[in-house]
């Protein structure tokens, strides 16, 4: 009996947890759709009005595109270097490794405003504070810790001897890791993937003390214009992106089903 | 027409002086070991004695301290693991995830930059050596443990390797599975014709694989030979004792004469064949391994050789036979295994028996590699 209450009390307390986690989305989609011109919940009725006023001025676009840009850059970058990473780590059986992997997943550890004021200190003596470099760069140290644990997870499952196979059978060493490892852990390099996007795509944090007048992404967008200007769009700009997040991961949902079904 | 898998002639591989140490612990402690082309050579051993480590440094994923590998006379020891050309089949297999039973036979293949056609041929040809033709289109994951198994085998046999190396293919299987398997080696073994080395814990499956069979402790060769010399006259108390059972029985020779020795046990005179012990002397201490299958009981008195009074202190029955322990005046707990037949009488706990066995069904065996006398050295080396 008390097994029984004990089982639902912690189903209640999820399903809490997990409206609690989305409860914003669920106020800034109706913002989004109110018809008045301040920040508001729609009482009258629906409206597209503050969507229409971002694709009427350029002013979203650009912010747009430059996330667009900088978080597709990280993901190619964090994923090749995590993955690269991981590997190494998984096939170099070194006591070495451990400490190297500590500092790999540092940025995870060290507040997000630490590192901020360390990258921004470098990046200004490197010449490359608010440059596109730097905040591809910056996103990555971010964004790398991801794939180095995703791709991480899914060698840990694999047989070691994997590779001996593999190179009893005459491959090289790279060949190996091209042909045989990689594919093995493809559900983890998309993982990694999909979370260095993410990681870059709403990152605000870091791009506020590494950008100035240059370079310009959405989250650093919304947060001025939160302060400047209160207004609508800034939630419908925020409810796209959401809906950019969730289309990225849905992607990799269904890429993960479709290989999952046997043929 | 190419036979398939490993055609041409088969090669053969040698072991000189091969080390490896972890430490103070030596793993592979100066091993000399020649391999015959086309021969199917066993590395038998417990665990820990060192038998996987010498694969894997034939497989060139173990890179010895000291001593050479050789493929034929010529040195590879220093040779990566991709460029000796060697078949690998794993205990868990490592197949290929990710990869078509055909595509995973096909990968040794493909790294080689055969073309297509040519790479087709192979590989259908082997799926049909290993009875696989069905198959070839399933991933790895959704066959049979012996399906697998035979993949594994098919993707080692499909580039001519000039050795196949097999750790512990079987001991994955099921006890049934096992010995079908077994056969089926064995069999793949004479079709393919090329030198195979097989790793395992499991003496039958050494036995009947095997041409000849070497046995490993601590690192160190301790005997190596066809399986019917090992069971039938080891040399060694460990191998006696690891291969198969036996009692041993201490004694000291009293007097030697035209191959005969005379010993006497715990105040028993027994007469033992000397065997490969040419030059023992008279007042030596010797050890006996008795097969517990060699021992007989003695009816009405009469029978060949030596003979033993005991009482019995258990008796199990094990199918096809008995099981009896006895204590006797020359060891405590002397194993004997009877055959039941029609006629046999069912000893009982605590009955007196007599019990015989004739001078040549022991064997005198030293207790380690250095008490072997050189004669009978030379002859484990060959």
């Amino acid at each position: 009996m008390s097994a029984r209450l004990l089982a639902s009390l912690v189903k209640v307390i999820a399903w809490a947890m997990l409206l609690f986690l989305t409860l914003p989305v669920f106020i800034v989609v109706p913002v989004s759709l109110t018809p008045q011109s301040w920040l508001s919940l729609p009482t009258t009725g629906l409206s597209l009005r503050h969507y229409a006023a971002i694709a009427a001025t350029t002013e979203w676009l650009e912010p747009f595109e430059t996330s667009f840009l900088v978080a597709g850059l990280v993901t190619c970058l964090a994923t090749a270097l995590g993955s690269a990473a991981a590997i190494a780590a998984w096939r170099l059986a070194h006591p070495l490794v451990r400490w190297l992997s500590g500092v790999i997943l540092l940025p995870l550890i060290v507040p997000p405003v630490v590192s901020a004021l360390a990258l921004y200190r470098v990046w200004v003596d490197l010449g490359i504070f608010d440059t596109l470099l730097g905040t591809v760069l910056a996103h990555t140290i971010i964004a790398t810790p991801f794939v180095f644990t995703t791709v991480g997870a899914s060698l840990a499952s694999l047989d070691p001897r994997i590779e001996q196979a593999s190179r009893s059978l005459g491959a090289s060493v790279m060949t190996t890791v091209v042909r045989v490892i990689v594919p093995c852990v493809r559900p983890g390099i998309l993982a990694g993937a999909v979370f260095a996007f993410i990681a870059s795509w709403d990152e605000v944090v870091i791009t506020l003390f590494v950008t100035s007048r240059h370079v310009f992404t959405l989250p650093r967008k919304i947060f001025q214009d939160l302060r400047d200007t209160i207004d609508p769009t800034v939630a419908a700009v925020s409810s796209i992106l959401v809906v950019v997040t969730l289309l990225v991961a849905l992607l990799l949902f269904f890429t993960e089903e479709r290989r999952k079904v046997p043929g | 027409m190419r036979k398939a898998g490993m055609s041409g002639a088969a090669h053969g591989l040698a072991l000189s002086g091969l080390t490896k140490r972890y430490g103070a612990v030596a793993a592979i402690d100066g091993i000399d070991l020649e391999v015959k082309p086309g021969e199917f050579l066993t590395v038998l051993g417990p665990s820990g004695s060192g038998k996987s480590s010498v694969l894997m440094a034939i497989a060139g994923f173990l890179r010895p301290d000291a001593g050479e590998i050789l493929l034929d006379d010529r040195p590879i020891t220093n040779l990566p693991a991709e460029a000796r050309n060697f078949g690998l089949v794993f205990q868990g297999y490592a197949l290929f995830p990710h990869l078509s039973v055909a595509d995973n036979i096909a990968f040794p293949l493909k790294v080689r930059g055969i073309a297509r056609g040519v790479r087709e041929a192979r590989v259908n040809e082997v799926l049909r050596l290993v009875r696989l033709e069905g198959v070839a289109a399933r991933k790895p994951q959704e066959l049979s443990g012996g399906q697998q198994q035979r993949v594994a085998l098919a993707r080692a046999l499909v580039f001519d390797p000039a050795v196949l190396l097999l750790d512990e293919p079987l001991s994955a299987l099921d006890k049934k599975l096992r010995a079908e398997l077994q056969i089926e080696l064995r069999d793949l073994h004479r079709r393919v014709g090329g030198t195979f080395i097989n790793v395992t814990h499991d003496q039958e499956e050494a036995i009947t694989l095997s041409d000849r069979i070497a046995i490993l402790r601590n690192g160190r060769l301790i005997e190596i030979g066809r399986p019917i010399d090992l069971y039938e006259r080891p040399k060694t108390r460990f191998v006696a004792d690891f291969l198969g059972r036996s009692n041993f029985l201490e004694g000291t020779v009293a007097s030697l004469a035209e191959g005969m020795a005379v010993i006497i046990a715990r105040g028993v005179m027994l007469r033992q064949a000397v065997g490969d012990w040419q030059d023992l002397r008279p007042g030596e201490p010797v050890l006996v391994a008795l097969r517990p299958n060699k021992i007989e009981i003695a009816c009405d008195g009469r029978g060949e050789g030596n003979r033993l009074h005991g009482e019995v202190r258990s008796v199990l029955y094990v199918g096809s036979y008995l099981e009896l322990v006895l204590r006797t005046e020359i060891h405590e707990a002397l194993l004997m295994t009877v055959p039941i037949t029609p006629a046999l009488r069912h000893p009982r706990e605590g009955e007196r028996l007599t019990m015989s066995f004739a001078s040549d069904a022991g064997v005198i065996v030293g207790e380690d590699r250095a008490d072997l006398p050189s004669i009978a050295l030379a002859r484990t080396l060959d």
